[in-house]
C-alpha cells in the first residue's frame, strides 16, 4: 500500500491529504475525512499538489554562475561556491552585510536551521521573509466558525485565498448563521452576505472603527469597557459615510445583526494588513475582542489567515529580524543564553533589517524558498537591487525570477520528498512525510544549510528531520515537549491551544488598543477621478512559483495572465457604459505616476467609481503609488487615484 | 447461478488467495483513521468497516495520473502505448461504486473506445460488499446504486451472522467461486431470506440527504431550468473540482507530452469540467467562462435523459461523496433540489 499521509504545501488552512505512489511516482491526491481542518475536501491546488514531484521543470542538479551564465556543478563545487562567497562577505563588510531570507513555504525544520544559521553562525541580525506581515497570529480556530451565530469577512475572499475556510462559511450558512462582508469588492460570499459593506479602499481603518464605535456605544456600562471606549475614535456612521462610501445605515444594521450575535468569528487575512490602514483596522478588531472580555456584544474569535502553509512556522521559528527563536524578545537573556547553550557561542541578538530593508543595503543575501520578487510592489527596483548585490544564493524547486538572479543556485526537496512539520495558521503543527525520493541531486533545505554552515567550520550534527525537531522542543518553549510521535494524530497538535506561554503572545488580542485615523486613503480629482486598488485577494495564486510549475493547474492559474497580459481592469457595468468601454476592449489609465494600457472586464464585482486589478498585475504597472507597511516596512501598492478612457 | 456461503474465518484465506493471482484492491483503514480504497498486502489490511471510502474505484481503473505514451526519435520516431494489465480484483467494493463503473464503461467502452481504460477493465472483476450500514451522506436509494445490488457484479457479498453470502452476477464470478470451490458450501434458503431482511432494514437507516433526481431529470431535458438557478449555484461553487475527483462516474481527463532529449511520453491527468480553462479554446474563445454554464454543462452530463440513455442509467450513483468533498454548496442534493425548485433554498 502507498498512501502517504501528510500536510498540504499551499496556503495557511493546513488540510490533511493522501499522496498515493505507485512505481516510484506520485501519482495522486485524495483528501483526509479525517482530518479536522480538510474533512474530506481539497481545493483546486490541493488536489495537484502531486505535481511537484516527478516535474520536469524541477531543479535537480547545484548551479554555479561562471562566465556570467549558471552552469551545472557538483555540490562539492557548490557548497566551495557559497563559502568562499559568504566568507568574502565576512571579511569585507561583517557579518551586517548578509542578509538571510526564510521561507513561508518550508518546512519548520528549514526555518529552525536558518535561523541558527543566521544568528548563530554567521552572526547577522539581518532575517526574514518577504511575506512576513504585521500580526499574522491568531487564537481563534478554524473550528469556531462552526461555533459561530455570525461570522464577519473583513477585506478578505476566502474563495480565492483560503478554501477550507470557505467550507466552513458556507455550512454556517446552512444553518442560518449570519454573515457580514466588510470589502471593496462584491465578491461570492459578498452577494450571500445579510450585509455587505462595500469600502472605499483605504477606509478599512474607518469602517472598522466607526463599526465599533457603534458596538461600544451600545452599552452605558463602565469599568473595562471604559478602556475600550477611550481607544476607538468617536466616529459617527455618517462620518465613516463621508469616509468610506458605506451608507450608514447598512453601518448600523450590521452593527445591530453584532450584538444581536452570541459567538462570532471574525475573519481576516493579510489582504488586510497590505492595506495602508491596516494597523487602525486590525486594532478595531482587538478593541471588539476586548469588549467581548468585558462582557460587551457576543463572544469573539479572531481568525487571521496566514498567506502560506508555514508561514506561521516560519515566525515560530524565529525567521524575523525583531526577535528570537519562539517569541522571545532580543532582550530576553534567558531565551538568548537557552540558544547559546546549544548553538554555542557568537549568538546575535540585536535588532535586523526587514527583508524590505535589506534590498540595497546589504551585500550578500542567502535566500531559502522565498518569492521575494512576487511579494514586490516595484518588482523593476527589487530586481536591481538584487542584480547589485555581491553575492547571491538562492536554494529553491524550481528556477525561479529570483534563482535566475543568484550566483549559485542549491537545488531542493519538495514537500512529498521529505519529512518535516509545518505550522498551519492556526498553530497547528503537522507532518508533512516522505512519498519518493528527491529528484536528481536535490535534497532538504535543512540539509543544506548544514552543510554549508559545515563548509564554514561550524558544523552541525542533525542526521534527520527529527533530529532537527527534537532541537525545536528543546529550545522553542511553545514547541515543548511536541516530538513527531506525538504529531502521528491527524491535524497533529495545535501549540497555541496547550503551552502556557503561548497566552502571553495573544494578549493584545484582548487588550484595548488605541485606533489612530489617518486620513481615509485618497481622494478623487477631478483629473483622476476613479480609484485604482490593486487587489490582493483577486487571483493570489494566478503567478505564485509553486503553482507556476505544476502541470495541470498553472493552466488555469495562469488564465487572467493569458487573457489580460496587459492588466485586467475590473470596471462596474455603470462605469463601463458612462467611458464607452466593454469587456475585452483596451483601456488607457492614467495616474499621477504614468500611463498604461489594460484590458477591461466588465463586473459587478467592482463597486461604481473603483477599478480593481489583480495584486499581482498591478505591481507591474507602475501606475500605482507605493505606501511602506508600518510594521515591516514592506513597500505595498496603495489605492491611487487614475483617469479611464477608451484606449 | 446459485449462491453460496463462505463461512467465517474462511474469508480471509479466500483473500489470501485472490493475492497470489491479482492486485487485490480493498477498502483498508489508514492509521490516521480514514477508510481508502487501497492496494492491500495482506488480508489483514482489509477493512470490513461500514462506510464509503473517500475516493471511488476511478483511481484503480484511471489513475489521477498515468503514462500512456512512450516515444523515442533516435533515428527514427517510435511511439509505443503503455498499458497497465496486472489482474485486479476490486474486493468488498461499495454497490455505488460498482455502479459507477457501468457509467465510465459507457463512455470509454462506446462509440470511441480507450485502450487504457479497456485494458484494466477487462483484466477486473468486482467484488461488491452491500452496505448494511450507510453512511452520514449517503443516499443511493435516489439513484439505484445500492444498498443492495441486484445487477452489475461478478460476486456480492452480504455478511450473514452465518458467514459471507456470496451471490454470483457473472460467468467471471462463477468462475471465481468454483476456483476455491473448497471455501464455499451452498447457501441455505434461510439465508436468502435474511440477506432480503437485511436489505430492507438497510434502506431504513439512510440519513437526512436525498437527491429527488427524477424531477430534475425531467427539467434538465427539457431545458426547463430557470436560468438564476446555475446564477445561484454558481455563487456557491469554487471551482475546486472535487466533485468531478471523487465521482466514480465522472470521467473528463487531459494529456501533456514531457521531453527529455530524443526521449518522451504522454501523461494523462484528471480534469474537471467545472474548471474556468476546461473547454477554453485555443483561440482564447471559452464557450464556458462563466461558471453558470459550467455547472449546467456538468448536471446536464449527469442528469438528463439525453445522456440516460447514452449510459443506460443517469451518471450519478449517489454516492454522497460530491456532499462531503464541496468547498461551498454545489453538490448533487442541492443542485437536484435547486433544479426541482427553481431556486436554491
Amino acid at each position: 500500500m502507498a498512501e502517504i499521509a501528510t500536510t498540504c504545501p499551499y496556503c495557511g488552512c493546513g488540510c490533511g491529504l493522501y499522496l498515493h505512489v505507485a512505481d516510484g511516482q506520485v501519482t495522486g491526491v485524495t483528501p483526509s475525512r479525517s482530518h479536522p481542518v480538510s474533512q474530506g475536501r481539497l481545493c483546486l491546488k490541493g488536489w495537484h499538489a502531486h505535481e511537484l514531484m516527478d516535474n520536469p521543470t524541477r531543479l535537480t542538479k547545484p548551479l554555479v554562475r561562471r562566465d556570467g551564465e549558471l552552469r551545472e556543478a557538483s555540490w562539492e563545487e557548490a557548497r566551495e561556491a557559497v563559502r568562499a562567497g559568504l566568507q568574502q562577505a565576512l571579511a569585507q563588510g561583517g557579518s551586517h552585510s548578509i542578509g538571510i531570507l526564510g521561507s513561508a513555504r518550508c518546512a519548520n525544520e528549514d526555518n529552525y536551521v536558518l535561523a541558527r544559521f543566521a544568528r548563530g553562525v554567521l552572526g547577522t541580525p539581518n532575517l526574514d521573509c518577504s511575506l512576513r506581515t504585521g500580526e499574522p497570529l491568531t487564537s481563534g480556530e478554524i473550528g469556531d466558525l462552526d461555533r459561530s451565530d455570525l461570522i464577519v469577512l473583513v477585506c478578505n475572499d476566502p474563495n480565492e485565498e483560503h478554501p477550507a475556510v470557505s467550507a466552513r462559511i458556507y455550512r454556517a450558512r446552512q444553518r442560518s448563521a449570519g454573515l457580514i462582508v466588510i470589502s471593496t469588492r462584491r465578491h461570492a460570499l459578498a452577494r450571500l452576505a445579510d450585509v455587505h459593506l462595500s469600502l472605499r479602499p483605504g477606509a478599512e481603518g474607518h469602517t472598522l472603527a466607526g463599526l465599533t464605535r457603534l458596538i461600544v456605544d451600545s452599552t452605558e456600562a463602565d469599568g473595562e469597557i471604559e478602556a475600550v471606549r477611550r481607544s476607538v475614535p468617536a466616529i459617527s456612521p455618517e462620518e465613516v459615510e463621508k469616509a468610506a462610501g458605506v451608507p450608514a445605515e447598512e453601518l448600523r444594521r450590521a452593527a445591530r445583526r453584532y450584538l444581536e450575535s452570541a459567538q462570532v468569528t471574525l475573519v481576516y487575512s493579510s489582504a488586510l494588513t497590505l492595506s495602508p490602514s491596516a494597523t487602525a483596522a486590525v486594532s478595531a478588531l482587538a478593541d471588539l475582542s476586548a469588549l467581548a472580555r468585558a462582557q460587551v456584544g457576543p463572544q469573539v474569535s479572531l481568525l487571521a489567515l496566514a498567506s502560506r502553509n508555514n508561514l506561521q512556522g516560519s515566525l515560530d521559528m524565529g525567521v524575523s529580524p525583531d526577535m528570537l527563536p519562539g517569541y522571545a524578545s532580543l532582550e530576553d537573556d534567558t531565551a538568548a543564553g537557552r540558544l547559546t547553550g546549544v548553538w554555542g557561542d557568537g549568538l546575535c541578538h540585536e535588532q535586523g533589517l526587514s527583508a524590505w530593508q535589506m534590498l540595497g543595503q546589504v551585500r550578500a543575501l542567502y535566500v531559502m524558498g522565498d518569492d521575494l520578487l512576487r511579494a514586490a510592489a516595484d518588482p523593476g527596483a527589487v530586481q536591481e537591487a538584487l542584480s547589485g548585490l555581491d553575492f547571491l544564493v538562492v536554494q529553491d524547486l524550481f528556477l525561479g525570477p529570483v534563482a535566475r538572479l543568484a550566483h549559485v543556485v542549491l537545488p531542493a526537496a519538495a514537500f512529498g520528498e521529505r519529512d518535516g512539520t509545518f505550522t498551519s495558521l492556526e498553530g497547528r503543527v503537522q507532518r508533512v512525510r516522505q512519498a519518493v525520493p528527491p529528484p536528481g541531486e536535490a535534497r532538504e533545505d535543512w540539509r543544506i544549510i548544514a552543510e554549508v554552515s559545515a563548509a564554514l567550520g561550524r558544523p552541525m550534527s542533525y542526521q534527520s528531520s527529527e533530529d532537527v525537531f527534537s532541537e525545536i522542543a528543546d529550545l522553542i518553549p511553545i514547541y515543548q515537549g511536541l516530538n513527531y510521535h506525538a504529531l502521528e494524530t491527524p491535524g497533529g497538535v495545535r501549540w497555541p491551544g496547550r503551552a502556557a506561554e503561548a497566552a502571553a503572545l495573544f494578549a493584545w488580542q484582548g487588550a484595548p488598543q488605541p485606533v489612530t485615523l489617518n486620513g481615509a486613503g485618497p481622494q478623487v480629482t477631478e483629473q483622476y477621478p476613479m480609484l485604482l486598488l490593486a487587489d490582493p485577494t483577486l487571483g493570489p495564486w494566478d503567478e505564485e512559483t509553486t503553482i507556476a510549475s505544476t502541470l495541470t493547474v498553472s493552466v488555469e492559474f495562469a488564465l487572467v495572465g493569458k487573457d489580460y497580459p496587459s492588466g485586467m481592469l475590473c470596471l462596474n457595468p455603470e462605469d463601463a457604459k458612462r467611458l464607452g468601454l466593454r469587456s475585452g476592449r483596451n483601456a488607457r489609465v492614467t495616474s499621477s505616476r504614468g500611463e498604461g494600457t489594460m484590458r477591461v472586464q466588465v463586473t459587478e464585482e467592482a463597486p461604481p467609481g473603483i477599478a480593481l486589478t489583480p495584486w499581482w498585475q498591478a505591481a507591474r504597472l507602475g501606475l500605482l503609488e507605493t505606501v511602506a507597511c508600518p510594521d515591516t516596512d514592506r513597500p505595498v501598492l496603495g489605492p491611487t487615484p487614475v483617469a479611464v478612457a477608451p484606449a | 447461478m446459485t449462491s453460496r456461503l463462505l463461512v467465517h474465518g474462511k474469508v480471509d484465506e479466500f483473500v489470501g488467495r485472490l493475492l497470489k493471482s491479482a492486485e487485490v484492491i480493498a477498502p483498508h483503514r489508514t492509521p490516521g483513521g480514514d477508510l481508502l480504497y487501497a492496494s492491500v498486502d495482506t488480508a489483514a489490511d482489509v477493512s470490513w468497516d461500514p462506510g464509503i471510502p473517500m475516493e471511488s474505484l476511478k483511481r484503480f481503473l484511471m489513475p489521477q495520473r498515468e503514462t500512456i505514451l512512450q516515444f523515442s526519435k533516435n533515428g527514427k520516431m517510435s511511439v509505443s502505448a503503455v498499458y497497465d494489465d496486472k489482474p485486479k480484483v476490486f474486493l468488498a467494493a461499495r454497490c455505488c461504486d460498482v455502479t459507477g463503473v457501468s457509467v465510465l464503461d459507457a463512455m470509454f467502452g462506446g462509440t470511441y473506445q480507450d485502450p487504457y481504460y479497456l485494458m484494466r477493465r477487462g483484466q477486473s472483476t468486482f467484488i461488491a460488499l452491500t452496505c448494511q450500514q450507510p453512511d452520514t451522506n449517503c443516499f443511493c436509494v435516489c439513484g439505484d446504486a445500492g444498498p443492495f445490488l441486484k445487477k452489475g457484479y461478478d460476486q456480492q457479498w452480504t455478511w450473514l451472522p452465518e458467514g459471507m453470502l456470496v451471490e454470483i452476477g457473472s460467468e467471471q464470478g462463477q468462475r471465481l467461486a468454483d476456483a476455491h470451490a473448497d471455501l464455499l458450501v451452498p447457501a441455505e434458503l434461510e439465508h436468502i431470506k435474511r440477506r432480503h431482511q437485511l436489505a430492507k432494514e438497510a434502506e431504513g437507516r439512510f440519513g437526512d440527504f436525498r437527491a429527488y433526481v427524477a424531477g430534475a431529470m425531467r427539467k434538465l431535458s427539457m431545458e426547463e431550468v430557470e436560468s438564476e438557478v446555475w446564477e445561484q449555484l454558481a455563487d456557491h461553487c469554487v471551482d475546486c473540482g472535487g466533485c468531478a475527483f471523487l465521482c466514480p462516474t465522472c470521467s473528463c481527463f487531459t494529456t501533456t507530452d514531457r521531453f527529455d532529449g530524443a526521449e518522451g511520453i504522454r501523461e494523462r491527468h484528471w480534469d474537471a469540467c467545472s474548471y474556468s480553462c476546461y473547454a477554453r479554446e485555443a483561440s482564447g474563445h471559452n464557450p464556458r467562462a462563466h461558471r453558470k454554464t459550467r455547472l449546467h454543462a456538468r448536471f446536464f452530463h449527469k442528469l438528463s435523459h439525453q445522456w440516460a440513455q447514452r449510459n443506460a442509467r443517469h451518471a450519478c450513483v449517489c454516492c454522497g461523496r460530491c456532499l462531503t468533498t464541496c468547498l461551498a454548496w454545489a453538490h448533487m442534493p442541492a443542485a437536484a433540489e435547486a433544479i426541482r425548485r427553481g431556486a436554491m433554498k
